[in-house]
Parts: C-alpha cells; sequence; structure tokens
C-alpha cells in the first residue's frame, strides 16, 4: 500500500535519511523504532509531503506521492498524528473532531456526525470533555483526541507518531490497545515509537532505524528477541 | 457637562470605526501570524475606492461599502503573495520589514495616482441631527455604529460557527496541523488575510464619510490606531481588539473635550503605554495553554 524506496532527506548539511526502503502492506501494524535522531520522525513527514526529499521514491497506493503537496496526501487517506499531539488548543475537543474532517469538503453532515459518534464510542471521555478547549486536556486524553482526530479523516493507513510520548505507563496500555482496536477496523497503521517492547509486541513487522539507515527489519516478534536489538533498545 | 457628553457620543462613534479597525487587524495578524505594517494603506484603499465610487457611480452607500470591501481584498491579495506567503518559515522580522516596504510604496503610488492633498469625501448620508434630551446624536454616527456592530456579528458567527471558521482557527493556531489536516494552509491564510483587508477597506470608508475628507497619507496613523488597539487587545483576539478600539476612540475624544483637538494622538497614545505598562497582556485574559 506504501512504498517508500532509496529516500533520502537532508536538513542543511545533515543527512537525516540515507537511502531507506520500507513498505507497509494494507491492514499491517508496522513499527519503526531508533534512537534519538535516527530519523523516524523525518520518514513520517517525507511521507505526509512535509519536507523536501533529496531523493528517492514514495508510492501510495500505487500513485507517486513523492512531491504532492500535504494537503492532496491527506486526501489521499493518508492520516498523520503528529509527535506532540499538536491538537488545537483553543478549538474545544468537539471542533478539534471537525478539523480533522476539513481536507475532505465532500462529507456530508450526517457522515460528519456518524464518524464524531464513532469516536465518541471509541473514546468516550473525550465525549465527557466535548465543550472543553482542547489545551485543557491531559497529556493522555490530548493524545487520545489527537487519534480520534486523525480517524475522523477515515484514513486508509494512519501514521502515530510516538503516542506514547510523556505519557504515564497505564495510560500508555490503553493507548496501545486502541491502535489494536483501529487496525481491526480495517485500518493500516504506521508506527513510531520509543518504546520499542510495547511497539514490537504488536507489530506485525518492525523497521530498525539508525542515523538515516534501516539496520535491521524482520518479524515484529523476531526483533523482540533479536540480541542487537534488546542491547540497543530494550535494555539488554 | 452637555459638552463632554457628546464628546462621549463622538467617542463612541469613533471609537466603533476604530474597533472596526482593530477588529481587521487583528484577524489578519491572528490569521497570518505575522505582524503588518500595511494596515493603514489598505483602509486608504477603502477609503479611495468608496470616494470614487461616490463620485463616478453615485451616491449609494451600499455600493460604497462593497467597493471598498473589494479594493482592499485585492490590495490584501498583492500583500499576502510578496510579504506573507514564501516567509511563514523565515524569522518573523522580514515579512515584517516587507511589510514596512510595501506600506510606503502603496503610500507613495497612492500619492501619484490620487493626488498628495486632502480630499473632501461626498456627502452620501444625509446629515440629520437627532436631540435626545441634550444629547445629539448624528445619522453617520447611528449609521456608524449600526455597520460595525452587524459586521462584528457576522464575523464573529463566521468565525466561531462555521467549518471555513473552524479552517481558519487551524491554521491560526497551528499551520504545520492544519496542513496535516488536509488544509490548504496558504490559500486559507491568503482568504482571511483578505476577508480582514475587506474589513479594514469598510473601516476607512466610514472614517473618510465622518469626518468628510480623505487623503493618500491617512494610512499612517489611522494603521498605528489599528494596530495600538489591537495591542490592548492582545492582538489576535478579536473582541478585545474590538474593546481596545473602542476605548482609544473614547478617550481620545473626551481628552479633546478638556483639551483641544490637536492632542488627539497624545490621548490615543498615551492611554496605549499607560495599559501596557499596568497590563502587558492588554485586556484579553487568556484561558487554556498556548502552545
Amino acid at each position: 500500500m506504501l512504498k517508500i524506496e532509496n529516500l533520502s532527506v537532508n536538513y542543511g548539511y545533515i543527512t537525516a535519511l540515507a537511502g531507506i526502503n520500507l513498505e507497509v502492506n494494507k491492514g499491517e501494524i508496522v513499527t519503526l523504532i531508533g534512537g534519538n535522531g535516527a530519523g523516524k520522525t523525518t520518514t513520517l513527514m517525507s511521507i505526509s509531503g512535509l519536507v523536501q526529499k533529496a531523493s528517492g521514491k514514495i508510492t501510495f497506493k500505487g500513485e507517486d506521492i513523492t512531491k504532492t503537496a500535504p494537503d492532496k496526501i491527506v486526501k489521499m487517506g493518508v492520516c498523520h498524528v503528529p509527535e506532540g499531539r499538536k491538537i488545537f488548543p483553543v478549538l474545544t475537543v468537539y471542533e478539534n473532531l471537525i478539523a480533522g474532517t476539513l481536507g475532505n469538503p465532500t462529507l456530508k453532515k450526517s457522515q460528519i456526525s456518524d464518524l464524531v459518534e464513532k469516536n465518541y464510542e471509541l473514546f468516550p471521555r473525550l465525549k465527557e470533555r466535548s465543550k472543553q478547549n482542547g489545551g485543557s486536556l491531559s497529556g493522555g486524553e490530548q493524545q487520545m483526541l489527537a487519534i480520534a482526530r486523525g480517524l475522523m479523516m477515515d484514513p486508509d493507513i494512519i501514521m502515530l507518531d510516538e503516542p506514547s510520548l510523556g505519557l504515564a505507563p497505564i495510560i500508555v496500555e490503553e493507548i496501545f490497545e486502541l491502535i489494536l482496536k483501529i487496525r481491526k477496523s480495517g485500518k493500516t497503521v504506521l508506527l513510531i515509537e520509543q518504546n520499542a517492547s510495547m511497539a514490537l509486541s504488536i507489530a506485525d513487522r518492525g523497521y530498525v532505524l539508525e542515523i538515516g539507515n534501516v539496520i535491521l527489519e524482520g518479524k515484529g516478534k523476531d526483533l523482540l528477541v533479536n540480541p542487537e536489538v534488546k542491547k540497543a533498545y530494550l535494555g539488554g | 457637562m452637555e459638552y463632554f457628553l457628546n464628546q462621549l457620543v463622538n467617542g463612541i462613534s469613533q471609537g466603533a470605526i476604530y474597533a472596526l479597525m482593530a477588529i481587521s487587524y487583528s484577524v489578519v495578524v491572528g490569521v497570518t501570524g505575522l505582524i503588518t505594517f500595511t494596515h493603514g494603506e489598505v483602509i486608504m484603499i477603502g477609503a479611495f475606492a468608496s470616494f470614487y465610487i461616490f463620485q463616478f457611480v453615485g451616491n449609494n452607500l451600499i455600493l460604497g461599502f462593497v467597493a471598498s470591501f473589494i479594493a482592499s481584498w485585492l490590495i490584501g491579495m498583492v500583500i499576502y503573495y510578496v510579504c506573507y506567503n514564501r516567509f511563514f518559515e523565515s524569522p518573523s522580522h522580514i515579512s515584517l520589514i516587507c511589510t514596512i516596504g510595501i506600506s510606503m510604496l502603496i503610500k507613495n503610488l497612492a500619492q501619484i495616482y490620487f493626488g498628495p492633498n486632502q480630499k473632501p469625501m461626498l456627502n452620501v448620508i444625509d446629515n440629520k441631527v437627532f436631540r435626545i434630551g441634550v444629547l445629539q446624536i448624528s445619522m453617520i454616527q447611528i449609521i456608524i455604529v449600526i455597520t460595525v456592530i452587524v459586521l462584528a456579528g457576522i464575523l464573529s458567527f463566521f468565525i466561531n460557527k462555521t467549518r471555513w471558521g473552524i479552517k481558519l482557527r487551524t491554521v491560526s493556531q497551528d499551520k504545520k496541523a492544519a496542513s496535516l489536516m488536509g488544509v490548504n494552509v496558504s490559500r486559507t491564510a491568503m482568504i482571511g488575510n483578505c476577508i480582514g483587508c475587506g474589513l479594514a477597506g469598510i473601516s476607512g470608508m466610514l472614517i473618510s464619510v465622518y469626518y468628510q475628507t480623505l487623503q493618500a497619507t491617512m494610512g499612517g496613523s489611522l494603521g498605528m490606531k489599528a494596530f495600538s488597539s489591537s495591542v490592548l487587545g492582545g492582538l489576535t483576539d478579536t473582541r478585545f481588539s474590538a474593546l481596545g478600539g473602542l476605548a482609544i476612540g473614547i478617550i481620545e475624544n473626551l481628552g479633546i473635550a478638556i483639551s483641544s483637538a490637536s492632542f488627539r494622538d497624545i490621548f490615543a497614545f498615551g492611554f496605549l503605554i499607560l495599559i501596557l505598562i499596568i497590563r502587558p497582556e492588554g485586556f484579553a485574559t487568556k484561558k487554556g495553554a498556548r502552545p
């Protein structure tokens, strides 16, 4: 469904990605793990068109999206839930959800309210707070709002950038259960995580990124027991 | 006391025009996230557009509104593509300096094409004066206040209750996140900017009708008034900016009442300085976290 071939990205003189290859098939959960500065976020940002690519090719559903504008990529069904949630702090929770539908002007009012209801079912806490400003939510609630807002686009693939960042362990578990639910509903998930053990345990496949290169790839369960991964990311 | 009360009425009507300027200013700054110094020129263009319409087409107030809105919208588009569109990622002083340059250019072009002298505005409103007790209220003042209230109401509905309004607010709060929602940030910011400029154009028409005069260089002090009113309101909050504009209008006219009309600006800017010393954040109290 999503294919990255030989992608390189530079920030000025710094190489962020040095020719990576990556593939995500329909219905999979694929995770991208690696330390700080490995290029995980850059990979997502290049998929959603937020950074300039030096070389390489990205295709989505067979179409070349390497040079497509971010808003068009969203319309094709790629949803990017950015690192640090990036919810709109002075829109209410409900308005934040509506913001998720802005990329799709063909949606009818009834379809939008269906989507909102569906998300409220998935995230009951958001319903309680629907009239509150996004900025007044707790970290975990903001993360849920960010994911719910992404789901409002009814995307084919949802890309999550560090959804567990800065959250209490119990909330992290909740979020990972949600990711499994999202996959069950027929969506493809590309997940970036620092929390490698959690990510690999729910992923079908994983890629290990190190300073702009894919150094390992394989099934999630295999990577989980791989000695190199264990040593570097799972604390021995 | 009578004089004082009547100055208060004058202050309210002038404050209403400043309020519209301040609202339009905070729409522009809110949606682009960049400070602009072209606003005075946008106001001036609106005034001249209505002037020429009145002169060549006829004394139709509605037509004047439409003309000043459209002319300022168009000049807003030019400003947007020259000063903002390419500079969202750059340090903010770059677009700021660019707006100063454009403002000089427009002002000087206007002096060449419209002439450098003051022009008398045509009498478009039948200048009836109503007396209520000691108060004297003119037709123009009533029309000004009603126009500003109606426009502010429409704008508030548009921003708070429509999908397009949500779109504008996402762009104003976080441009990157908005583009991840599939919003065409550049186009949305352009339209938001132009709505602000169009409203500024209408305020330009109102002030030149009120004072019955207009001039190519009128934008300088009016732009500063719009900026100051908006600063009083915390720059991006339209409601508090309107309050700031109203306050400056009233203070100015009450100041005139106790001194002389040539001290107008001293009271306006003195008030601004005073408020900024007491409350650096302006009138606005921010709720919820800001990024």
